[in-house]
């Protein structure tokens, strides 16, 4: 009906305006976006005159009495400006295009939101419109390579991804505090991306500090689409695809393989050919290409007094490893309405999550069993219980067979979460404004493991079937009602202030349970067999009280002051309450008098000042607590111990940080030409340390947490953003650069150095090292200089009489020259932070053909290849790459192929066993993350159905240029712990993906 | 004005619904117990006394590591090549500082001392108790365990590290290392609180430390410092036991704590398994099973197989023989199923035999990871032979009465005993008897050290002596306690 409307509009206005012709004219258009929507409220005016237009809802506009020499410039909110001399045309249709950066675009800052123009702080704005442009499954996608400074690396389907703003300044916990419509959380996982407006990334104190003892790290902050004015809007979309990963580590085949093993001893013929000589590549067996799909359907309305956005979305995702996947499906309702003075709403989602994680035994991952497995073996033996086959003494190696850890039982972790809030806004007076709001953020968490009896080998086998319930639920409530105050004196003194009082409540409690059942396999559910149990609870309470005040002088000179005041159950009663401030200050050099003729359409100085806090540590940290479960078999019960855990620390308090921020901001050509410079110094202390105690003091956890470290994080942040176009079409670029370094001023008093980190195997050295005047966590441990070629060049450096090292082995540098390998030739062999990170979108349109391109990359940092020591570590047999087909050979105590690079095989623990150089390797890539295009059909038939039909084909991390030869150059940290920078343990890889989309709006 | 009246109503009821609960801030942990109300009843003394125990089934200990280390460096294992990199350097003394399993090793025995220590600090409180809450003999022997324990542990650190930081107190602070002299001062006065303290064998639960269990320590430990007459005053003190008729009842699990049995660490799957990866030290958790199976088994992982060395040692007709190990023809499965040269194949090639000592294969067809059998570290056959010592060495021993205590094992394992009554003679029969009764019990190294024979007995393995006979401080402590200067000779 609408439509039919709309076109009977237009029909009748070009009627009339071709029988319009004078000296002085009317022209008339439509004003539309660059995908050809139309733009209502646009505004048209002829230059230097007060004759102007807008455009109706349908984008149309008429401008009376203009004349051939006229200048007609069009504008609209978020979008470059064009000016158009009349002519003797007397229709203009006008294509804007979006401005990346905009003076009159409001950010969302913490508590409330801001012109652009007015921000002092560092804060980058990802909008819809971007995160549209790449198809996501986790809401923190959409920041990876677009925010200056930010670092985003996926993981396993449904696992949250890692995020860090500016490196790192802390040794604990480096994830940012998320905001969603005010609600405080810990992650996007329940979001869908589609239902996000605008997400901002505060980076520095001044933008942060309301947040006070949760802003350390940075505060990411979600404003999700809320119902616009006018017409129901109905969006429906959709894409499917697959995803997987192509690359491989080069292993042996049964032929090389049993060349190898004879070599090393074990002749494996005959067993080999129990199996028909097959060559089983283990590596394809674990990854899968894997189907992707979403669908998501939302209903958007909104009138003078209320709006309303209704969303569903169902995800499903297969991994590109087997036996992984996730499904969400998430549900969201905004709403606010509005009655006088009075402005009440609710911002509500909800999702419902399944993920199977990748799976692992034996404390490895599933691609080490994958390489080490002997390639002789088949898959699967209908005589094993369970049906797999595995390794047995006779094979010499016991690596698990990765089908059967993949596949066998099941893993499922099912969550709901609800995350939302219900304020209400009372308009008191002229500009003063209360709002109270409810907010929660809740979830349940049920984890249920099953592996029934298998035996797929003497090395593996199982005989009786396990259940494992892991059952956690958590719920934070804050409460804070504040009072606002926004007023002008004398037109140019512009005053913005909030008081506001913020009251969190958080609780939790896990509960873990576990049995066996040694009757049958076919009861997926715990009995009391060999059973265990436990639980634990935590409860955290926190109360903030929280002020600003904005002044601008005619948005020239720009003041802006925050302080917290926060009390947190964390912490001990002598650091209970702690205070955090800002300052920041700016000038729009561009708004000064002398600036008016000038190119600069924005030209503004900011600097800030202020304090952060971490209260991550956990709960109960402080106190000293005895540790109850402690368990011995004594006359055949388990008799309970209790003793001492670890060593308290009343005095603990959250980490602090002092950020200094400088930026510029410009704009060139009516922002054309955009950009931001900033650079940022920040001094955190008190930072949580875990001094080591000497192991022979028995304390029951080896450390005392104290705050006694000191980091200075620094770097710049480069914006660049370009527009234009050339008839119908239109393009625009975006780069962004950012560097950041970081360096460990102080440890504890006598403490200079200690590692940490998870060490590349299980009960391997650790090698990541703190220490005073490094970056914190590099890579520390022992350099290598070739393989000794023989006994003389051995003896050369260890005297005769030793029996440990031999030719053949690495040749360690032995840095103090005492003629021994230990930990004191250790040095620094590599630093997992990059030079910089960068990302490049490109996005270009022409006419109903749309295109973006997208690349990031990091330059300069080292990662810890761990797969190394599976690949190349010879420490007994197992399959391994093709490289240690050239491994040194030795005959007679010499090494018969002298150019080799390996060392022997079987060879001294050091050459494994050492964290060493040999490991680490140059990380830079750069990534095509992501290249689509699109079609949007209109102008045509579908036109009656739908007001907009997209469709784009879109591919994913499709070319990778690095010279990391492990599979994936982004390296996810183990847990998203800070000690883990840099470290391949042999993680989740990034697939590639071709998804093929359609986005409809009726 | 009438609205400001509002706006202070207003604010006024902000405040009042949020600030007034600053005591909210204070939450206290549900989940662990408070030290200041701790030790106030007889459950709450044993609890503490348990977790004194808890370290001896570490991975670093029982669990895992120990019976590796030491099989291995003895020589009474060889590696098959599965045996992983970190217990291979064990046969050939290429470990270091950096090896996870002397790390874990000096962890679990420190953090058992001080688990002990924990006890002890308290004593006063302990003894303060009412005689209604905690009678005076209770408390005489939870002390003693506590005492029993600490001089556990640091006889297992001294035999392997030489001298040690003492620690008699929880602390956070490193001490220097104190002679080795010192450290065995501390483990006699320990051993003799507790053999004072402790309950006897009869009135204890099965699991705790006894007064004998005390004694047969004590006598240990003087027999190692070659103080022979106070070795025997102590071992004849270990009374009210007897050899099993049959010795495999030693090794399963279902006859443990019989008349033989001294002193167990102890492990009953059936308790709980879950922690058992992640307890390399720290004794917390259900890890009440040791690898021990799965490990030497050779129908599980069958990492490690008894030498030929070793093998070569027992005389035709020992029936230990046949308790000790597997070989193609033994009986397992409660006699269903029969051992074939298969069994013993490995990628090198088959094997002579098999570890059956600790084994579950006599009740079943397979290892895995959990395996509830005790380790008797301190069985009655090891106290008659080193009263066997005793006699022989000490001035006024007899050389007779050194053979009689021999004879006892000796009948056990079906075999006559003719041995001359020579000092010499003895001494080599006491060498020969204890290495095939006590073979894989972690006994072998520490006698070689002690006799002096590691020139002989571990000529070729990559030993150097001056250097292997004490391991390295691991790196952990030397990077962590600035007290501790160098390490031990060589290393």
């Amino acid at each position: 009906m609408i439509m039919k409307f709309k076109f009977a509009i237009i029909a009748l206005v070009m009627i009339c305006s071709h029988n319009v012709m004078a000296q002085s004219k009317t022209i008339q258009g439509v004003v539309t976006d660059a995908t050809g929507q139309p733009l209502p409220g646009a505004s048209i005016n002829v230059q230097g005159t007060t004759n102007s237009a807008s455009t109706d809802f349908d984008g149309k506009y008429s401008l009376k009495d203009v004349k051939s020499t006229d200048k007609i410039t069009f504008s609209f909110v978020g979008t470059i400006s064009q000016t158009i001399t009349a002519g003797n045309q007397t229709s203009i249709n006008v294509k804007l295009v979006e401005s990346t950066q905009s003076l009159t675009e409001v950010v969302v800052v913490a508590y409330g939101s801001q012109k652009r123009s007015k921000v002092t702080g560092a804060i980058s704005v990802v909008g819809a419109k971007e995160i549209a442009a790449v198809p996501i499954t986790n809401a923190e996608s959409a920041l990876q390579g677009r925010a200056a400074g930010v670092t985003v690396i996926n993981g396993a389907p449904g696992s949250s991804p890692t995020v860090s703003i500016r490196g790192l300044s802390t040794m604990g916990n480096s994830s940012p505090l998320y905001v969603i419509d005010g609600v405080l959380t810990g992650n996007l996982s329940g979001l869908s991306p589609n239902d996000i407006e605008t997400i901002s990334v505060l980076k520095d104190a001044s933008t942060t500090a309301l947040y006070g003892s949760k802003a350390f790290n940075g505060v990411i902050i979600v404003t999700t689409k809320k119902g616009k004015k006018g017409a129901g809007v109905l969006t429906f979309n959709t894409y499917i695809g697959s995803q997987s990963v192509s690359k491989r580590y080069d292993v042996m085949d049964t032929t090389q393989y049993l060349k190898y093993a004879k070599d090393l001893g074990s002749d494996l013929t005959a067993r080999a050919a129990e199996f028909g000589n097959i060559n089983t590549n283990w590596q394809d067996q674990i990854f899968q290409s894997g189907l992707m799909q979403d669908y998501n359907l939302s209903f958007s309305n909104g009138t003078d007094t209320s709006s309303s956005r209704y969303s569903a979305e169902i995800l499903k995702q297969e991994g590109s490893i087997i036996g992984t996947a996730f499904e969400r499906y998430s549900f969201r309702a905004n709403n606010t309405q509005t009655l006088g003075k009075i402005t009440v709403g609710s911002n509500v989602g909800i999702s419902f999550s399944k993920t199977n994680p990748e799976r692992s035994a034996g404390g490895r991952t599933l691609l080490e069993h994958a390489i080490k497995m002997a390639p002789y073996l088949p898959i699967y033996n209908a005589n094993n219980l369970g049906g797999y086959q595995g390794p047995s003494t006779i094979d010499g190696q016991d690596s698990e067979n990765p089908v059967r850890v993949a596949n066998l039982g099941s893993q499922v972790i099912n969550n709901v979460s609800i995350i939302g809030n219900i304020f209400g806004e009372y308009d008191i007076n002229k500009g003063l404004k209360f709002r109270s709001q409810v907010s929660l953020d809740y979830y349940t968490s049920k984890n249920h493991t099953f592996v029934p009896s298998f035996k797929d080998g003497s090395a593996h086998s199982q005989g009786f079937s396990t259940t494992n319930e892991g059952n956690q639920y958590g719920q934070t409530i804050v409460f804070n009602n504040s009072l606002q105050y926004k007023t002008t004196i004398a037109d140019k003194h512009n005053i913005e202030a909030i008081g506001m009082i913020e009251k969190l409540t958080g609780k939790g409690q896990n509960i873990n349970a576990g049995s066996r059942y040694y009757i049958s396999d076919e009861i997926d559910q715990l009995r009391l067999q060999d059973a265990n149990l436990n639980s634990s609870s935590y409860e955290e309470n926190n109360l903030g009280y929280i002020a600003r005040v904005n002044y601008d002088y005619d948005e020239k000179y720009l003041v802006a002051v925050s302080g917290r005041r926060d009390g947190s159950s964390r912490f001990g009663a002598n650091n209970r309450w702690g205070n955090f401030y800002s300052v920041a200050l700016g000038w729009n050099i561009a708004k000064e008098d002398f600036m008016k003729n000038s190119v600069f359409s924005t030209l503004k100085l900011r600097a800030s000042s202020g304090t952060t806090g971490n209260d991550r540590i956990g709960n109960y940290q402080y106190s000293a607590t005895l540790v109850s479960n402690y368990y011995y078999p004594i006359a055949g019960a388990a008799a309970a111990g209790v003793s001492t855990g670890g060593a308290a620390n009343p005095d603990l308090k959250w980490e602090s940080k002092n950020d200094r921020n400088f930026g510029l901001d410009f704009g060139l050509y009516d922002e054309k030409f955009t950009g931001a410079i900033e650079y940022f110094n920040n001094k955190a202390s008190d930072i949580l340390f875990q001094v080591p105690l000497p192991a022979s003091v028995g304390s029951a956890n080896g450390t005392q947490t104290v705050n006694i470290a000191d980091v200075n994080t620094n770097g710049f942040e480069l914006s660049l953003g370009y527009n234009d176009r050339e008839g119908d079409f239109t393009w625009s670029a975006t780069a962004n650069l950012g560097t950041s370094n970081n360096e460990v001023i102080s440890l504890a008093p006598g403490v200079t150095s200690v590692l940490a980190g998870p060490g590349p195997r299980a009960g391997l050295e650790n090698f990541s090292r703190l220490e005073v005047g490094q970056p914190l966590f590099y890579f520390y441990g022992i350099e290598t200089n070739g393989i000794y070629k023989n006994q003389a060049e051995v003896d050369a450096v260890f005297g005769p009489g030793q029996t440990a090292i031999k030719p053949g082995d690495i040749r360690f540098v032995d840095q103090d020259g005492n003629k021994t390998i230990n930990a004191n030739d250790k040095t620094n062999i590599g630093n997992p932070y990059p030079d910089f990170t960068y990302g490049l979108n490109l996005t270009a349109a022409y006419k109903k053909f749309d295109f973006n391109c997208f690349i990031t990359g990091v330059q300069g940092n080292d990662i810890f290849n761990a797969n190394v020591f599976d690949l190349q570590g010879m420490q007994r047999l197992f399959n391994a790459s093709t490289d240690v087909i050239g491994r040194s050979i030795v005959a007679n105590g010499v090494v018969t192929n002298p150019s080799a690079t390996l060392p022997r095989a079987l060879g001294a623990s050091q050459n494994w066993a050492s964290a060493s150089d040999r490991y680490v390797e140059d990380g830079s890539y750069a990534r095509l993350k992501n290249i689509t295009v699109g079609y949007t059909l209109n102008g045509t038939t579908f036109d009656k159905y739908f007001s907009k039909l997209r469709m784009y084909v879109s591919a994913q991390n499709l070319i990778t240029i690095t010279n990391y030869s492990g599979l994936d150059p982004e390296v996810a940290r183990a847990d998203g712990n800070a000690n883990s920078a840099g470290i391949d343990l042999g993680r989740y890889p990034q697939p590639k993906s071709v998804i093929f989309g359609l986005d409809v709006t009726f | 004005m009438k609205k400001i009246k509002y706006i202070v109503l207003l604010l006024s009821g902000i405040f009042a619904i949020n600030s007034c609960d600053t005591k909210d801030l204070e939450v206290k942990n549900p989940n662990e117990l408070s030290p200041e109300t701790f030790f106030k009843t007889e459950a709450q003394v044993q609890a503490s006394v348990n977790a004194a125990y808890a370290h001896l089934q570490t991975r670093g200990l029982y669990g895992r590591h120990i019976f590796f280390a030491l099989d291995n460096m003895s020589q009474e294992n060889k590696g098959n090549p599965q045996l992983e990199g970190n217990k291979r350097p064990f046969i050939n003394f290429t470990f270091d500082a950096g090896s996870d399993i002397i790390q874990y090793y000096w962890e679990s025995c420190f953090l058992g001392i001080s688990r002990a220590n924990f006890v002890l600090d308290n004593e006063a409180i302990i003894t303060a108790l009412p005689n209604s809450v905690l009678t005076q003999e209770k408390k005489n022997k939870f002390l003693g365990e506590a005492h029993f324990l600490r001089a556990y542990y640091y006889f297992l650190l001294v035999n392997r590290f030489g001298d040690l930081p003492i620690y008699t107190k929880q602390t956070i602070v490193g001490a220097v290392r104190s002679p080795k002299a010192d450290v065995y001062k501390l483990i006699t006065e320990d051993f003799d609180f507790a053999s004072k303290n402790l309950l006897a064998d009869s009135a204890e639960q099965n699991g705790r430390a006894t007064k004998e269990a005390a004694y047969a320590y004590l006598g240990k430990v003087n027999l190692y410092l070659k103080k022979y007459d106070e070795a025997l005053t102590a071992l004849n003190q270990v009374t009210g036991y007897s050899l099993e008729s049959n010795f495999f009842n030693n090794f399963m699990d279902e006859t443990e704590h019989g008349p033989e049995s001294v002193f167990e660490v102890e492990y009953d799957e059936k308790l709980g398994v879950g922690d058992k990866w992640g307890s390399d030290t720290g004794g917390t958790g259900s890890a009440e099973a040791t690898f021990r199976g799965q490990e030497y088994g050779n129908l599980g992982w069958y990492n490690v197989y008894p030498s030929d060395k070793l093998l070569d040692e027992y005389e035709v007709g020992d029936k230990r023989f046949g308790d000790t190990f597997y070989v193609p023809g033994s009986v397992y499965n409660k006699g269903a199923s029969v051992m074939t040269a298969n069994n013993f194949s490995t990628s090198e090639g088959n094997r002579r035999a098999g570890w059956k000592k600790y084994q579950n294969y006599y009740k079943r067809t397979d290892e895995n990871q959990d395996s509830s059998i005790n380790f008797k570290v301190m069985r009655y056959s090891d106290v008659l032979l080193m009263k066997a010592e005793c006699e022989n060495q000490r001035a006024s021993g007899s050389q007779a009465a050194a053979i009689a205590y021999i004879k006892i094992v000796r009948d056990r394992a079906g075999l006559i005993t003719t041995i001359t009554a020579t000092k010499d003679a003895v001494f080599k029969a006491i060498i020969h008897e204890r290495k095939v009764e006590l073979a894989g019990e972690q006994v072998r190294f520490d006698d070689i050290m002690r006799w002096g024979l590691a020139s002989t007995e571990l000529a070729g393995t990559g030993f150097v002596a001056g250097k292997h006979e004490l391991w390295p401080i691991p790196n952990r402590e030397t990077s962590s306690n600035p007290n501790i200067k160098g390490n031990n000779p060589n290393w």
